[in-house]
């Protein structure tokens, strides 16, 4: 049961004087002593100066006003003021009612939205200046009836028709242009007239107003204050008195177990609803087999600029380094469409768009020293073919692959051979062709290269343009699945030592990675061979 | 199994010849995946931007898929269409990009590029409009017929998608 206690109390100078003394007394030793009665004020009578009243969730109390208004039948116009009607004949014939100067609106009387209204043009509690008349948005939120709206719908579905209206009634707008929940108001009012002239209309004074909407907001303006202070309400007209104003809420709290009911309730839900997915979801995963890294590349090639001719397009292969492998159908290079390029600020930019998708296997055959292993490399060749079918090679380049898991855009600059003289200018102008590299891994270095320094002295290149590329890399292997735990800790480490953590990362990751690989091997050798579960499909081959 | 949230918006496209456009997007996964919850292909409203190039769809996406494997991490396709004064649609560009697989909030561009037929058609399509279209945009994602198109260079299209992964770091994978 929601109820709220509401206590007015006027504030008169014998009023005051009595409390005060009543404090002092109590305040003595021995303060009991003397007779409270003494020092009530005489002369008025209590129903008069002060009431306080307990008051349910849209309880109707009617006011003195409305009784007098109610009591004659020509008066009523709607069937509630029927039913008022009744109400207060049967009141009249029982003992009356109950309060005198409280008394309430409900949500279905016609004034509560008026109240709001009229609210906003007396009260200035906003600003600081008294002079201010209240804004356009404010009127509007105002003057709309709180009403349900049946017609909202709350999962956000949309509607299949008539998704816009081109001719909105005033009502559509004020209703839609501001918001509006549904709520139910009940206003709780003051009669603070003084003694005698009760049952008009210009004395009744907003005291609480209580909203709440169907989803549990409750809202109680001004908020209960039976542990503070009382509100002070200064009435207008020619005798200016001033009110005090309590609100104590008396609502019984849930019970426990009904608490605990709801809980078990909304507990079922989502473990239901939990489950629900779960069964969806499934619980296996492709894992690589043990003391394999996968390495998988989402990665698109996206556009080529600073060229010089027109009508671009990429060649590009990949190279497994040794101890890297990838899966027979796995194609390890492509050729992207021949683009033509528009011109972008200063720059000629030609648009791929080309997604590509790439993935290996890097299986160390042996303990070895190196902790960094070799990351496979694409090479590419940006060309040129014109409406005469001419060739030109405009550049050549190569991609790293990272060694480091996420996104990552890469723009790579490229180069394109040159032979000095006029002829080779000449021809590439007019005829097309030009010199092209026999083996392509000499942008980076050379397959045949072996030794310590790579000199590239007499190599004659000039400046083209670059490739950008996004790469998206994923790496997965068994060993992660322990490694993140050593990782996490290894780092505190590292930094508390000042060392270089994403460098750390890297070798503890391949430490880890290499630890966890001797232990399943220790372990698969002690075990029979049908109980180690490996993928079927993967054929590891080591690239020669 | 892993889960992945793909949660964002097509924020807009920019820098086409005419700024009246909308778009049809899709998002298209390998055999591993399976899309629990949010729709995965959509059409945007028609925007035309008063002022300035880039027109705004704001286009929400909202995705939640299940999977089996790293194999066919999900790519996003786009086509962009510019409607006339008419009432006419014409292809504008399509655009392919990965959804990108670490965690976090990403502002992706995704660049587009329309067929180009011969002489004869471009100067129709200056005139008249319309132009080539790939009969089936899906071919595109295997990449191995790529080479047979010649395209030109259009706009670009802006998205923001912000990525969820759960349980991957339980299989071993790092992103």
């Amino acid at each position: 049961m929601t109820t709220c206690r509401v206590r007015v109390e006027r504030v008169t100078s014998t009023a005051a004087l009595s409390k005060h003394l009543q404090q002092q007394v109590l305040s003595q030793p021995g303060g009991g002593a003397i007779e409270l009665e003494t020092l009530t004020s005489r002369g008025q009578t209590e129903g008069d100066n002060e009431e306080e009243l307990e008051v349910g969730w849209q309880e109707k109390l009617f006011s003195q006003y409305e009784m007098e208004l109610f009591q004659n039948e020509s008066a009523c116009q709607t069937p509630l003021d029927r039913q008022y009607h009744t109400e207060v004949k049967a009141l009249n014939k029982a003992k009356g009612r109950r309060n005198k100067r409280i008394f309430t609106y409900t949500d279905h009387d016609r004034y509560t939205s008026c109240l709001a209204l009229q609210q906003l043009q007396t009260s200035s509690d906003l600003l600081s200046t008294t002079k201010s008349s209240p804004t356009f948005l404010a009127e509007r939120m105002a003057s709309v009836r709180h009403r349900r709206q049946d017609r909202r719908t709350m999962d956000g579905s949309v509607p299949k028709s008539k998704i816009v209206n081109w001719e909105p009634t005033a009502e559509f707008v004020k209703s839609s242009h501001v918001v509006n929940n549904a709520m139910q108001t009940m206003h709780i009012m003051g009669d603070l007239a003084p003694a005698g002239r009760m049952g008009q209309k210009e004395n009744e004074y907003l005291l609480v107003t209580i909203k709440t909407d169907g989803s549990g907001t409750v809202i109680v303006k001004p908020d209960f204050n039976d542990d503070k202070e009382p509100y002070r309400i200064v009435t207008a007209g020619d005798k200016r008195e001033v009110w005090r104003l309590t609100v104590k809420n008396m609502c019984t709290p849930m019970q426990p177990e009904e608490k605990e009911r709801e809980q078990n309730v909304y507990k079922d839900l989502y473990v239901r609803h939990k489950e629900y997915l779960n069964s969806l979801v499934g619980q296996d995963f492709e894992m690589p087999p043990v003391g394999i890294l996968r390495y998988m590349m989402n990665a698109e090639i996206v556009s080529a600029k600073g060229f010089e001719y027109d009508n671009l397009y990429i060649h590009f292969f990949m190279e497994l380094p040794n101890n890297w492998s990838s899966l027979p159908f796995q194609t390890l290079s492509g050729v992207t469409q021949t683009c033509r390029a528009k011109t972008l600020g200063k720059e000629n930019v030609a648009f791929f768009s080309y997604p590509f998708s790439f993935e290996a296997f890097y299986m160390s055959e042996k303990e070895s020293e190196e902790s960094i292993p070799q990351w496979p490399v694409i090479y590419f060749k940006v060309l040129s073919l014109d409406s005469w079918q001419r060739f030109r090679t405009e550049g050549y380049g190569y991609l790293l692959f990272p060694a480091v898991p996420g996104k990552q855009t890469i723009t790579c600059h490229t180069w394109r051979p040159l032979q000095t003289g006029t002829v080779s200018a000449l021809r590439r102008f007019f005829i097309g062709g030009s010199p092209e590299l026999e083996d392509h891994s000499y942008v980076r270095i050379p397959g045949t290269f072996k030794g310590e320094r790579l000199s590239r002295f007499g190599f004659c290149t000039e400046t083209t343009g670059s490739v950008t590329f996004n790469l998206h890399c994923i790496q997965q292997a068994r060993a992660f699945v322990d490694a993140t735990m050593l990782k996490k800790r290894r780092q505190n480490v590292f930094d508390q030592l000042g060392g270089f953590s994403q460098q750390g990362a890297v070798c503890t990751i391949l430490e880890a990675f290499q630890r966890a690989r001797k232990k399943m091997q220790d372990a698969r050798e002690s075990l029979p061979r049908d109980l180690v579960h490996t993928t079927s499909q993967l054929q590891v081959e080591s690239s020669a | 199994m892993a889960e992945l949230h793909i949660i964002g918006h097509i924020v807009g496209a920019t820098g086409f010849p005419h700024s009246s456009l909308f778009c049809k997007w899709g998002v298209h996964t390998g055999g591993a995946w399976r899309l629990l919850a949010g729709l995965k292909e959509g059409q945007t409203q028609v925007d035309i931007p008063q002022t300035g190039d880039m027109a705004y769809w704001s286009h929400p996406i909202d995705l939640h898929y299940a999977t089996k494997g790293l194999h066919g991490w999900p790519k996003l396709h786009l086509q962009v269409w510019h409607q006339d004064y008419f009432g006419r649609c014409q292809l504008y560009g399509y655009g392919y990009c990965h959804v990108p697989s670490s965690p976090g909030h990403h502002r992706i561009d995704c660049v587009t590029w329309r067929p180009l037929g011969s002489w004869q058609e471009q100067l129709a399509q200056m005139f008249v409009g319309g132009g080539p279209q790939l009969r089936s945009p899906d071919l595109i994602y295997s990449g191995a017929d790529r080479y047979r198109l010649h395209t030109e260079a259009m706009g670009s299209v802006a998205l923001e998608l912000g990525i969820i992964m759960r349980h991957f770091d339980k299989y071993g994978v790092e992103s």
